[in-house]
């Protein structure tokens, strides 16, 4: 099981390194969407700080939208997907590996990225830590639910705006759990609950998920 | 002898449009069962369809006396599927794809087990070990196709299920082919393919049956 695992974790980690376009345009779409929101607010530094976070977060957001919608596509066009579904290995778990490597390529610069961000729009330190932390724990939700609505649409034509109907409203409690998460910093207070609640939901989505994607891929390639 | 693999009345529909109705066949230890017909007329589904990739609309299919969509059924994991599309990735080099796919179609029983060769005798087999450090995105078709039937001689398994393998490759490939699928019908393998024609076939028994 586990040799399955690290095989497909490490051949797909290789073909992101070997497409930069997997990694570089999401963080670039991510930067440049965030710059955006301090032109609209103009220069008003009060608001900057107290808004920036949250605009940070539903940047990531867009920025995961934009490049989730290929992960399953090259592999379904390319008869990949059908190997992997054909394997004795157990199919949620290579779906699992194949959504950390994306997560690893795509979403972690972000994060890494984001207390440069917070340093060009002078935020507080303790505001940055709690956007990473929330930024941490929130994006592999993101992904796996991603992959999620990604399987669901994948035998269908046009699924990029579908994606973002069904994708944007599932969303929602994590990105208001992040926000009160960063609030609850910002206004001095302790963020473990929201935090402990943000791990568990990541949790039961790790937990669960790779199931669900497994078993919906299996009836969208049938179709 | 007892057949292994039997097919019962097997019938698709797509869109109202029926693509075969009540195929029947049944399959023994060392049979080839090719499926002729022009373009359209439903091999690939048929094909599919036999690895559960597809559902057929009315008939079943019975490995071994189990259907074989039952969870209990370890039909999937004694065969080897080379569909229309090659099923490797574009931006891992031919060493890294044939180990993936190796791996990927490898039971842990058949870890255990040597392979029938090892990876580099393949590569040669093949002609491929010129290339094994390239991306296979800049490889030919041919090429490319060559890579995708590389995990039938790498690992040993019962049944085969070809979508025309003889696309794009060239005559010497072919042969090659060829003399391994004769030699896999020799060690009771068995084998289902699709094909356009019938004549680089001739030289084996096999069972045929026309979609049209």
């Amino acid at each position: 099981m586990l040799i399955h695992f690290r095989i497909i974790l490490h051949s797909e980690l290789l073909c992101c390194i070997r497409q930069p376009q997997s990694w570089l345009y999401p963080i670039t779409f991510f930067v440049i969407v965030v710059s955006l929101f301090p032109i609209a607010f103009t220069l008003d530094q009060t608001l900057v700080e107290k808004y920036m976070p949250a605009c940070i977060w539903i940047a990531a957001l867009l920025a995961s939208l934009l490049s989730i919608e290929n992960i399953f596509y090259a592999d379904l066009e390319a008869g990949y997907l059908e190997q992997l579904l054909l394997s004795p290995s157990s199919l949620a778990l290579n779906v699992f590996a194949k959504l950390i490597a994306y997560w690893m390529a795509s979403l972690l610069p972000l994060i890494v990225l984001t207390p440069l961000l917070g340093l060009f729009f002078h935020l507080a330190v303790p505001t940055v830590l709690s956007l990473c932390v929330s930024l941490l724990l929130g994006t592999p939700i993101l992904v796996l639910l991603g992959g999620f609505v990604t399987a669901l649409t994948i035998g269908l034509n046009q699924q990029g705006a579908l994606l973002g109907l069904i994708f944007l409203p599932l969303m929602m409690p994590i990105l208001i759990i992040s926000v009160t998460l960063i609030q609850q910093s910002q206004a001095g207070l302790s963020i473990a609950s929201p935090a402990a609640l943000l791990a568990g939901l990541a949790l039961f989505a790790m937990t669960l998920l790779p199931w669900v994607i497994a078993t919906v891929l299996r009836m969208s390639v049938d179709g | 002898m007892q057949h292994q693999l039997v097919a019962q009345q097997l019938s698709f529909k797509r869109q109202q449009s029926l693509l075969f109705e009540r195929l029947s066949f049944s399959l023994s230890a060392g049979d080839l069962f090719l499926v002729e017909g022009s373009n359209g007329s439903g091999k690939s589904t048929l094909l599919k369809a036999l690895v559960n990739l597809a559902k057929f609309t009315f008939g079943e299919v019975l490995w071994r006396d189990c259907k074989i969509d039952l969870p209990v059924s370890d039909y999937i994991s004694k065969l080897h599927y080379v569909g229309h599309a090659d099923g490797i990735k574009l931006r891992l080099t031919v060493l890294e794809n044939i180990r993936l796919l190796a791996q990927l179609t490898a039971s842990s029983h058949d870890i255990k087990q040597r392979s029938l060769l090892d990876v580099a005798s393949v590569l040669t087999l093949l002609r491929l070990n010129q290339h094994q450090s390239t991306q296979v995105h800049y490889l030919s078709q041919g090429e490319k196709r060559r890579l995708a039937l590389a995990k039938l001689f790498l690992v040993s398994k019962p049944i085969w299920i070809l979508d025309e393998p003889l696309t794009a490759l060239d005559s010497e490939t072919q042969a090659l082919f060829l003399t391994q699928l004769a030699s896999h019908l020799k060690n009771n393998g068995m084998a289902i393919i699709s094909t356009h024609h019938f004549s680089p076939f001739e030289c084996f028994a096999f069972q045929r049956i026309s979609l049209n």
